[in-house]
């Protein structure tokens, strides 16, 4: 009764680290489970640890030739290996930090990293996806184990109120998503990227696929917390547990932007004329509001929550550019972002007054007397993050501009956008610069604890070396990031 | 055939005014009510397009259990109409903003309507591989071979989903008496029942 | 007007006549189900059962039926009037339009879709609606606790029936149901190699309808009657029809998954003489009378002890299933083929 198809077995040596995280989420659930209760979260979370190691290892050594599998759904070429190295560093490291964290909430449990895990899995598929199919089943598999990770102290309301915006709102981005995705369906006729790209190769275009592009774009915007779709960001950062937030910030974030890219660049790389302008909207409202609306806040999360909202935007402007100059430039930022923004959730994690977490900026006032070499890599990365020259965040803008007045030969515009990105960067270093004062300058109160365990110190450590020195790693980052977006031209 | 068409309409109208019911009705359980008349007849609306089993997975997955679910959730809350209804009103003019908007857009869209040359083949290409069969031999074929890695995509989603629920909710209570079936099995009797050698008149 | 008549009046009556032929004989049969128990119940227990009406009280369940019929329809005041009246009406439907797929002998079957065991299962599944229905409608907690009970019981037993079939329908290759019989005609019949299934299939039946020892949904010592507890003459004779015309489905769908459906048990002089829907019909009124057995002998399970049993017990059990039978099937290359 079966007529069974003749259909080749899909090529699985290209999707070996996903496999591999796959089957490990699974066994570590077991592992969770059948372990004693009171050990589980701890030998789980150092298994997640290093299965994250080995998967970073077997991406590495991917060779970085362009194959897709799983009938061209799953791609895997030098773009996708440079991101997915970033996401696993940015896992595995958030992943390190919160052990302590969630011990001394008394909230640690297994299923933590298993989520970490499955969630980095996500990205990782996002990162890979070759159709817009596969693309919105790795956006799912991520958002809805971040969904879960954001309400993970599920007795405080803060964070059970993070998950909940978080889930409803992101809900509606995948709608949108899906509508945009099924529009161009619709009139493309087909949801393989390569496919789409030969349907869309410029000349007229239907408006319906114009329409879809905007709500795909309109929902990875969401995911990036760009401007208009950033009002989820300080609220779910503010609220979400700490290590959490330090993981949104990184890991999630670097996977939207790739798959921003991929999804821009390569099925609709052909009709680029018909989105730029609605990515610059989105990147020069994203700079704008990062700097002038973390000027108020007094919370450090929601602090971080701007300025990665700021972040974004300039990584944005990169792909507005549109170049792989361009790309390069943002892959450059995104690698410099991780790091910077690494190193800062360490330092925020070790504010303590008396063992209970605080995160208020005043919080951090008399830092300088009371640890002054957290104080002086603290302020180092807030220097990096405003863009300061030495540091490796002046390095970050200093690529995406620079790919920006490449442009401004062919058209004057791009003068005013690189302008525009000059002048937040200045109003954005404001609020930076306040963080260092009130550390060197403010008198404490009542000090804060001294951090305790080696992980934060090790982070924080080798995020403010790293942004200090950054030249000697500067030439291999740039020919890394730049043979990665040539992958995607 | 004009009873073909007959049944077309009758499970349109009635997807369609049982839809329109759910977000019109009063009260919760009768719009849960209603959108299990909305599934099930769309479910009708499969059958008449020859997706058999789509109907029935229809039925089963949205009906037999995802709505049941609804229900049991929707009929335990102690929901304030009244207040529901002062939000519906309050919000209602963007909603209907929102609404013509999305119109007004497919309206564009419609009234441009060309598809790239290209599209309807593409479109058709995953049935060229099919030949005959019934529907349901033909979504397998698909579903375990050219969509296995969505496939698989969504076990994962359904996973996360499950751990998720369990993360957030699940509490073990302390001080709960809780049934070990093995324990009591394999309990002996010199465990339960011990031998007291009682002398008269006096007692235990 | 001849062309009105030849196409769409008679093919309409006759559709009507063979769904009365199905209909009228379950109706009965439904209704000496309840005698039968009745008369089984009595002889386990040692006691007479109902035989006053009529000879050996074949007239009992005509004089059961005169008295609901007769009285009054009660609607309690604080009840949602149409939800309340709709939900015995649901209930009974549903028991009688599965009825449709049920093939009888080869052949003989009013509608042979190709998804038959998926349209039995999801008519199962839409069963739950007309308990829960009838427990919010009425207004009362007993019949609200009775229905929430339910609700969580048909759900969490449907998992493990779906799974049961699957696996019959890996061994046949086929969703059709007289493909599935026949499948038990060229080999034996199913209840041999897959035993476990089998006795998990009729367990959860008997959860599946709400029958002992799973009757909890209307727990008589906790719940006075659960669902039904506000019902009374028509409106509860609805539902009491559909919770045997229920069981008596149950049993033709464990008759056709496992039992060779109308095949006799040898292909051999003495059994073929029997025409094959009665041979079917044989195979059901045992399966009736277990249900009957479970009744009197089993006591009622504790709640949190049925739940255990669904999903931590039958779940694992019946999806372990699925894995060996499927590889069973690949690694001997037992594909069905057409």
């Amino acid at each position: 009764m079966f007529v069974m198809l003749q259909t080749v077995f899909p090529d699985l040596s290209a999707a070996t680290p996903e496999i591999f995280l796959f089957i490990v989420a699974m066994a570590l659930l077991m592992v969770g489970v059948f372990a004693p209760a009171a050990r589980a979260a701890a030998v789980v979370g150092r298994l997640a640890l290093l299965s994250l190691v080995v998967a970073l290892v077997m991406v590495l050594m991917q060779d970085g030739v362009k194959v897709a599998t799983f009938e061209n759904m799953f791609i895997v070429d030098r773009f996708a290996i440079f991101m997915k190295v970033l996401v696993l560093i940015g896992s595995a490291l958030t992943l390190l930090m919160s052990g302590r964290f969630f011990a001394e909430m008394n909230a640690r449990k297994f299923e933590y990293p298993v989520l970490v895990v499955l969630a980095t899995l996500g990205m990782m598929m996002m990162i890979s996806a070759n159709d817009l199919i596969a693309l919105y089943m790795g956006l799912e598999i991520q958002s809805l184990a971040l969904y879960v990770l954001a309400a993970f102290l599920r007795d405080q309301e803060r964070s059970t109120e993070a998950g909940l915006k978080y889930f409803v709102l992101g809900a509606l981005s995948s709608g949108m998503l899906l509508y945009g995705a099924s529009m161009v369906y619709g009139f493309a006729g087909t949801t393989q990227f390569a496919a789409l790209a030969a349907v869309l190769k410029g000349g007229e275009v239907a408006p319906g696929i114009i329409v879809g592009i905007v709500f795909i774009a309109a929902g990875l915007a969401f995911k990036v917390s760009a401007v208009p779709f950033h009002m989820w960001t300080p609220d779910v950062y503010e609220g979400a547990p700490t290590p959490v937030t330090a993981f949104f910030a990184v890991a999630p974030k670097v996977a939207a932007i790739a798959l921003f890219l991929r999804v821009m660049l390569e099925p609709f790389g052909g009709i680029a004329a018909e989105w730029r302008q609605v990515i610059v909207f989105l990147s020069v409202a994203s700079m704008i509001l990062g700097a002038f609306a973390a000027i108020r806040q007094n919370n450090i999360k929601r602090l971080m929550a701007y300025s990665s909202i700021g972040h974004v935007g300039y990584a944005l402007l990169g792909l507005a550019v549109g170049t792989s100059e361009g790309i390069r430039a943002v892959l450059v930022y995104m690698a410099i972002y991780l790091t910077m923004n690494i190193g800062t959730f360490a330092c925020i994690l070790a504010m303590r007054r008396q063992g209970q977490y605080v995160e208020q900026i005043p919080d951090l006032a008399g830092l300088s007397k009371r640890n002054l070499p957290m104080a002086i890599i603290m302020m180092l990365l807030m220097f990096s993050l405003a863009g300061v020259p030495p540091l490796a965040g002046f390095f970050g803008k200093f690529y995406v501009f620079k790919a920006v007045m490449e442009m401004s030969a062919l058209s004057s515009g791009w003068t005013v956008l690189a302008v525009i990105g000059v002048l937040s960067s200045v109003v954005g270093a404001f609020y930076y610069l306040r963080i260092v004062k009130v550390m060197f300058f403010d008198e404490a109160l009542e000090p804060l604890d001294l951090p305790s365990g080696r992980e934060l110190g090790l982070l924080m450590g080798l995020a403010g070396a790293f942004n200090l020195f950054f030249f000697p790693f500067a030439g291999p980052l740039l020919r890394a990031a730049g043979n990665a977006a040539a992958a995607l031209f | 055939m004009i009873i073909a068409s007959l049944a077309f309409y009758l499970f349109a109208i009635m997807t369609v005014g049982s839809a329109l019911m759910v977000i019109v009705a009063r009260n919760p359980v009768h719009s849960v009510l209603f959108l299990i008349l909305a599934f099930f007849s769309s479910a009708g609306l499969f059958v008449l397009l020859g997706a058999e089993f789509l109907a029935m997975i229809l039925v089963i997955v949205y009906v037999g259990a995802v709505a049941v679910l609804f229900m049991f959730v929707v009929m335990m809350l102690d929901i304030n109409f009244v207040e529901l209804r002062q939000g519906f009103l309050e919000y209602m003019p963007i909603g209907a903003l929102v609404a013509v908007i999305l119109l007004v857009e497919i309206a564009m869209v419609a009234a441009a309507w060309h598809f790239a040359p290209e599209a309807p083949e593409a479109m058709a290409a995953p049935l060229a591989t099919l030949g005959a069969g019934h529907n349901t031999e033909a979504l397998g074929n698909l579903i375990y071979t050219k969509y296995l890695y969505l496939f698989q995509g969504a076990g994962v989603v359904l996973l996360i989903a499950m751990i998720g629920a369990i993360v957030l909710t699940h509490r073990r209570r302390p001080g709960v008496k809780r049934q070990d079936i093995s324990e009591q099995v394999s309990r002996r009797r010199d465990q339960a029942v011990e031998m007291k050698r009682v002398e008269p008149g006096q007692g235990v | 007007m001849v062309e009105l008549w030849n196409n769409y009046i008679w093919p309409f009556a006759w559709i009507v006549l063979l769904v009365l032929a199905i209909v009228v004989p379950l109706l009965l049969a439904v209704a000496y189900l309840t005698l039968l128990e009745r008369r089984v119940m009595g002889f386990m227990q040692m006691r007479w059962g109902a035989n006053v009406v009529g000879p050996f009280g074949l007239l009992q369940p005509l004089a059961d039926g005169a008295k609901l019929f007769l009285k009054e329809t009660i609607i309690p005041t604080g009840a949602n009037r149409v939800v309340f009246v709709i939900a015995p009406m649901l209930t009974f439907i549903l028991a009688f339009i599965a009825w449709a797929v049920i093939p009888f002998d080869d052949g003989l079957v009013l509608s042979d879709i190709n998804v038959g065991v998926l349209y039995l299962f999801a008519i199962s599944s839409l069963g739950v609606y007309g308990i829960v229905m009838a427990g919010w409608a009425s207004n009362s907690r007993y019949a609200f606790l009775g229905a929430l009970r339910s609700a969580a019981q048909m759900v969490s037993y449907e998992v493990s029936i779906g799974f049961v079939m699957v696996t019959v329908l890996v061994v046949v290759g086929s969703l059709n149901l007289t493909d599935i019989v026949m499948a038990q005609k060229e080999g034996m019949w199913f209840f041999i190699p897959l035993f476990p299934m089998f006795v998990i299939f009729f367990i959860s039946a008997l959860a599946e309808t709400n029958r002992h020892p799973f009757d909890l949904p209307e727990a008589e010592a906790e719940l006075v009657a659960g669902y039904q507890v506000e019902y009374s003459s028509m409106t509860f004779a609805l539902f009491f029809l559909g919770e045997y015309a229920n069981m008596i489905l149950m049993s033709g769908i464990t008759t056709i998954l496992f039992l060779g459906g109308w095949l006799p048990p040898f292909d051999i002089a003495p059994f073929n003489w029997l025409p094959g829907p009665l041979w079917f019909f044989l195979k059901v009124l045992f399966l009736l009378f277990v249900f009957i057995w479970v009744r009197a002998t089993l006591p009622r399970y504790r709640y949190d002890q049925l739940m255990r049993l669904g999903w931590k017990v039958f779940l694992p059990l019946s999806l372990f299933w699925v894995v060996v039978t499927s590889a069973v099937v690949v690694a001997f290359d037992l594909f069905p083929a057409k």
